[in-house]
């Protein structure tokens, strides 16, 4: 027999034979600090009122809403097809589910974005990627989407389109009748006849 | 650090690039083994050439200790490799189909292609045979269906069904794969002396 053989087959036991001896090692899975800190550092990770609007209206599948706050406020009011996981137990085991899942973009919103950003920070820590934050919570929803300011006529027409959108995207939302803004009314006058003289005379 | 798809270390579009480099790579390897002629493949079933059952079994190991130690390492999460689902029938009986076609044809579907590459006809007959063969068995899967799925086993591993770790599985395997090596040597070496086109060293 080749000798060479001879010496592989013994190369191959000493190194399968090497892994029985190995101590037990475990690896987990840790985002490296310097990493965390470079994502914390990006602003990539919010995301606007006016998108998270966008893609609910547009039914968007891969959209998956995650409510940080305690669980009375989300029954109080939430936003469409939002899941709620208190902050508190973003680690429980029977919400890892919810996260992780493939194509599945992960959006955390809260009252603010504070406690919004600390559940980021834990998912992305947790070894989760394609997470987001609804820049400004709930309260810059109510800002933006459900009571919407009107441009003042001064500003750039990509306001208005945008005040134009809010408008539509509070209707949704809310169920509310949509106003037709000044603007496109025209007044009707009104043309009155004058009434005739009176039938004067006889015969 | 990998698997570096699921980790998204690279983007699922590269798929298709590494597919392509894995491919070339393997068929390069088969066609350099030899396993691009038939009579290498069918001599498995007669006793006078195991290259087949080497190359498999030793690329089989190198894989399975390579991959301990890469896990050991952390430079892969083995939880994340993906695990074909067993289905203990269909695997039993595709088992036994694919070792009679071997023995039959000459090749298995990958070395018939590198069969293919050296212009073998034989290789070329094979190659639409299995096209062939793949067309009927999706149209015929309907009838088939529930023995196809039946015994599903899930995504098990031979540790996980014995209760013991992967390191003593690739060990295990390791001493076999030497032990069949030695003995097909051996076996070769009886068959092969009252044939005249081998010489055995």
């Amino acid at each position: 027999m080749n000798r060479n053989y001879i010496f592989l087959a013994i190369v191959m036991i000493m190194l399968a034979g090497g892994l029985l001896l190995l101590p037990e090692r475990h690896n987990y899975q840790q985002i490296k600090p310097e990493k965390l800190m470079w994502d914390i550092t990006q602003t990539s990770r919010f995301v606007t009122t006016d998108q998270v609007a966008k893609r609910i209206i547009e039914g968007d599948p891969t959209l998956e809403l995650i409510d940080i706050r305690p669980v009375k406020d989300f029954e109080a009011f939430s936003l469409t097809n939002a899941i709620s996981i208190p902050i508190d137990s973003l680690m429980s085991p029977n919400y890892q589910d919810y996260l992780g899942i493939e194509d599945m973009k992960v959006v955390f919103y809260g009252n603010d974005d504070i406690k919004a950003d600390q559940a980021w920070v834990i998912a992305k820590r947790m070894g989760y990627n394609s997470i987001y934050v609804m820049e400004g919570g709930l309260n810059c929803w109510i800002k933006t989407i459900i009571r919407p300011v009107e441009p003042k006529e001064s500003d750039p027409l990509e306001d208005f389109d945008l005040y134009q959108f809010r408008m539509g995207a509070s209707a949704y939302f809310t169920g509310a009748k949509v106003e037709a803004p000044d603007a496109t009314k025209t007044g009707v006058k009104v043309v009155r006849r004058k009434k005739g003289a009176a039938v004067a005379g006889g015969c | 650090m990998g698997p570096l798809i699921p980790q998204e270390i690279i983007t699922g579009q590269w798929d298709f690039v590494i597919a392509l480099l894995i491919g070339a790579s393997f068929g390069f390897i088969l066609e350099a083994s030899g396993f691009s002629s038939s009579r290498n493949i069918a001599g498995v079933f007669y006793g006078y050439n195991f290259v087949v059952l080497r190359v498999f079994f030793t690329a089989m190991i190198v894989a399975m200790v390579g991959l301990m130690y890469f896990s050991y390492f952390g430079w892969i999460d083995i939880n994340l490799v993906f695990v074909l689902p067993t289905y203990l029938n269909s695997m039993l009986l595709g088992g036994f189909i694919m070792g009679l076609g071997f023995v039959i044809g000459g090749f298995c579907p990958g070395t018939s292609y590198t069969a293919v590459a050296i212009g073998k006809i034989d290789g070329i007959f094979f190659a639409v045979g299995t096209f062939i063969g793949i067309f009927i068995f999706a149209e015929a899967f309907p009838l088939f269906e529930n023995f196809y799925t039946a015994n599903d086993l899930g995504p098990i591993t031979i540790g996980e069904m014995f209760g013991v770790s992967n390191d003593i599985v690739a060990f295990v395997f390791t001493i076999i794969a030497i032990v069949a090596f030695y003995v097909t040597w051996l076996i070769e070496k009886r068959v092969r002396k009252n044939m005249t086109e081998y010489k055995f060293e």
